[in-house]
């Protein structure tokens, strides 16, 4: 298993080298899995037991009880209680269950607020960062973090077809920038229809005119790759052409998604994931599954009195699961829902009529993984992130607390030490 | 997932579709037996016992004839049986701050209107009604907005029925107070001292004017001159709520002076939010229920942060904290969808109310009865009591857990089975 997870590690390590790297974050020995080895006299652990641990791995292993090793900032041992070797630290977290910090792919909180997430002078904008404008640490964030929400892709809105690329961040408390960053850019934010729909007057007023606006820049990026022209404002696109950097994409409907999946992926073969995908997008959702599409779901998890005949209530992730889309997540597209509700997203769902686990599964692992992110988050596994979570009882359960957020090791939120935040 | 067994649901069909006879457990019509895992009972006094497992209830002409353990209590002959297998019961929710009777809810010429009444508006049968039902909301106080002071006359009404007068449970149901805030206008120039003055200046005028008709009545004075806008003063002197838009500490203590100390009249707080927990011993001192809602918590960057220094506050948690022992929940549909009732609820014990003695269920069932005087007949599953009934997949609390069968004077209304909304 840690063989395993060691080996996806470094090879996606290496498909994304010109990534950010991982501040604060050094090598750690790993120990095989069922022994844990002394710490020498510089090194510093902690060791964290718990009444049950959800591990949302490869193999759903769940600990009843459990016990976590961290070493400098990442899972060293997970697993069933062993024997503590020399030098760690031991916290007892009691009753609590233990989960994987979760992950938002959708998030514009960023900023601390609705401003300074869109540009609206150009229709596309693929030079543009949301990087100036976010303020680590910011209130919305903390709550996040108080939430059990620990990683965020900070995205620009939907104002226009390209809105630019986001960042993808961890929700620290009291941290910089340089110690919150996980990947910058983390990929390109696209918004397919709806939103970006321009005046009557202008080109982009209907989805055919916003479907001909997103071909034509695609066309530019990939001719400026083919010729190694050196161009700014397109240097970031032609990384999402190259298959280094995915692509976020805002879409709705049926016809929505299926246009998405067609362009992004059929014909320009970037590593696309669809999100909202709301209304019948779902109808969809075997075509974005054929072609391999991610899909990342929210913040409306059902379809209501639609223009289906006759009208039936549909829970949409439920649709999107039977259909196989790959690594379904879901988002809150905060703050259109608070961003620390991701929880109740997944709940909602499952009272929607998808399986309950794998709406956990939702918000953890699927969304690192359909992001590459997953050598690092999503899951509880030694080498990966120590950003851990500890609840009261179930994570879905609204009336479970968050007792303790820990990322990368270091405790972010305590209701003890700082009152509840959410 | 709640099983059935098919023969009920083919002889409840066929009762249906002969559009005739009564159907079994409605007034009329075969008894009816429904076998459950656990009922959440609720009963008005919190000593008793809340929650019964392995339970069998008997209704007879739309009321409870018997609830207790299913070993004690057999199927009397002729009557129907439905077993729900794991499924939990609960009384049919009471929201006592609702808009979706109809529309047209604000009339904003006069600073004060105890003459109007939302009468005139309400469309029997609507789809918000039909979704709040499928969610197992079988009862609504449907008020006027908070635009003037005095927004006039709500309804008591039953979701369920199509027809106007089989809705209507009491009309009046309350009064809409709005104490500051959303009613102040004419831009600079008033503030909630005017409001405040506003309020107590009518209810003084319409106090005269109702106990001139007491003494009338009572043979010890003249026979007053009709003053229709001020009738509903006389419905309030025999006990009929105040139901009040009311928030923020000293908001809420204008409320309890002017109305309840001055006036003596029977009032409840409604919302109660932002830091208006500060008057929470007070109020429960005063007899004063709280129905809070739809914001759940006060927190320096969503509240105002009067009194705690960015701390994170859940609402019902403080007014519990500080001993108040009669806390319900709200929606202010459609401010909160009123399908999500039972959400606010949980949430509430997210943010640190103590859900130990079923506080989340009977915050939006047995409370909101007492509060608004049909505790008599409903609220609660005892015997005598209305057979409004909601079939639950677990905890209702829980939003995993979704509605799966409706019952309203002992008829079944919703089936999830059959047709899905919520």
């Amino acid at each position: 298993m840690v063989a395993r997870a060691l080996g996806t590690g470094l090879a996606i390590a290496g498909l994304w080298a010109c990534a950010a790297p991982a501040p604060g974050l050094s090598p750690v020995p790993l120990a095989a899995e069922g022994e844990l080895r002394a710490l020498g006299p510089d090194e510093e652990g902690t060791i964290w037991s718990c009444a049950r641990i959800l591990t949302v791995d490869g193999s759903d292993r769940i600990f009843d009880p459990g016990m976590i090793a961290v070493q400098g900032g990442r899972i060293a041992y997970v697993g069933p209680p062993l024997a503590v070797p020399a030098g760690y630290e031991v916290r007892s977290m009691g009753n609590t269950w233990a989960v994987p910090g979760m992950v938002d792919l959708h998030s514009h909180i960023q900023a601390g607020g609705w401003g300074d997430i869109n540009d609206m002078v150009r229709p596309v904008n693929p030079e543009l960062s949301t990087r100036p404008t976010i303020r680590p640490s910011n209130p919305a964030i903390k709550v996040a973090c108080a939430g059990g929400v620990t990683t965020l892709f900070g995205i620009p809105g939907s104002g226009t077809s390209i809105g630019g690329f986001g960042v993808v961040y961890k929700t620290k408390t009291d941290a910089g920038y340089e110690e919150t960053v996980v990947r910058d850019p983390g990929g390109m934010k696209v918004a397919q229809n709806f939103n970006p729909q321009r005046g009557p007057e202008e080109l982009g007023g209907s989805w055919a005119g916003l479907g001909w606006i997103l071909r034509d820049i695609n066309k530019k990026a990939v001719a400026a790759a083919r010729d190694g022209r050196d161009d700014p404002a397109l240097a970031n696109l032609v990384r999402v052409h190259t298959g280094e950097l995915p692509v976020l994409i805002h879409c709705a409907s049926a016809e929505g998604v299926a246009n998405t999946v067609r362009m992004w992926k059929v014909e320009f073969g970037t590593e696309c994931v669809v999100s909202h995908g709301s209304w019948d997008g779902y109808k969809a959702a075997r075509f974005a599954a054929e072609n391999g599409v991610p899909v990342n779901h929210g913040p409306r998890t059902m379809n209501f009195r639609s223009m289906e005949r006759p009208e039936r209530f549909v829970g949409t992730a439920a649709e999107y699961e039977a259909a196989g889309v790959p690594d379904f997540s879901l988002n809150t597209d905060a703050g259109i829902i608070p961003q620390e509700e991701l929880f109740l997203q997944a709940s909602m769902s499952a009272r929607f009529g998808a399986d309950a686990y794998r709406m956990l599964r939702a918000v953890t692992a699927h969304p690192a993984d359909s992001f590459r992110l997953g050598n690092r988050l999503g899951s509880l596994e030694a080498g990966k992130d120590a950003d851990i979570v500890f609840y009261s009882g179930d994570p879905l359960d609204p009336r479970s607390r968050v007792e303790l957020v820990l990322i990368e090791g270091e405790v972010q939120y305590s209701p003890d030490l700082d009152g509840q935040w959410f | 997932m709640v099983g059935i067994a098919p023969i009920c649901l083919a002889a409840l069909a066929s009762a249906q579709a002969s559009g005739v006879s009564p159907h079994p457990g409605e007034a009329g019509g075969a008894g009816l037996a429904i076998r459950c895992a656990k009922a959440l009972v609720c009963p008005l006094d919190p000593s008793q016992v809340q929650v019964m497992d392995n339970v069998r209830i008997l209704i007879r002409d739309g009321l409870i004839e018997a609830i207790g353990p299913a070993r004690d209590i057999t199927v009397p002959r002729g009557f129907d049986s439905i077993d729900v297998g794991q499924g939990w019961v609960m009384p049919g929710m009471i929201d006592l701050h609702s808009h979706i009777g109809g529309g047209g809810i604000n009339d904003g010429v006069y600073q004060t209107n105890p003459g109007l009444s939302v009468r005139p508006t309400v469309v029997p049968g609507n789809a918000r009604l039909r979704l709040a039902l499928s969610a197992g909301v079988s009862t609504i106080l449907f008020i006027p907005g908070s635009a003037t002071n005095m927004g006039g006359i709500g309804l008591l009404l039953r979701t369920a029925p199509e027809r106007y007068e089989e809705m209507v449970l009491l009309d009046p149901g309350s009064l809409k107070i709005a104490q500051a805030d959303n009613p102040k206008r004419w831009g600079y120039g008033m503030a909630r001292i005017m409001l405040n003055w506003q309020i107590r200046d009518t209810v003084r005028r319409g106090l005269a004017y109702a106990r001139r008709w007491q003494a009338f009545e009572e043979r010890e004075g003249p026979r007053p001159e009709r003053m229709v806008h001020l009738d509903i003063f006389r419905a309030l002197l025999a006990g009929t709520p105040i139901s009040v838009h009311t928030q923020v500490h000293q908001v809420v203590l204008s409320t309890l002076r002017i109305l309840v100390e001055e006036a003596g009249l029977n009032t409840f707080i409604d919302h109660g939010t932002f830091d208006g927990y500060l008057a929470a011993a007070k109020a429960e001192e005063l007899g004063v229920p709280a129905i809070l809602g739809p914001r759940s918590v006060s927190w320096k960057n969503r509240g105002r942060g009067i009194d705690h220094d960015g701390r994170f506050m859940g609402v019902a948690a403080e007014y519990q904290r500080r001993g108040h022992s009669m806390i319900g929940f709200n929606t202010d549909a459609p401010v909160v969808p009123q399908e999500e009732l039972v959400v606010q609820a949980a949430m509430g014990a997210r943010y640190g109310f103590d859900d130990s003695e079923a506080g989340t269920v009977r915050g939006v069932t047995i409370i909101p009865a007492k509060v608004v005087g049909i505790a008599e007949s409903r609220g609660s599953i005892e015997v005598g009591k209305e057979a409004d009934l909601v079939v639950v997949d677990g905890h209702p609390a829980d939003p995993r857990n979704a509605v799966r069968l409706v019952f309203v004077g002992g008829r079944r209304v919703v089936d999830a089975e059959e047709e899905r909304l919520w």
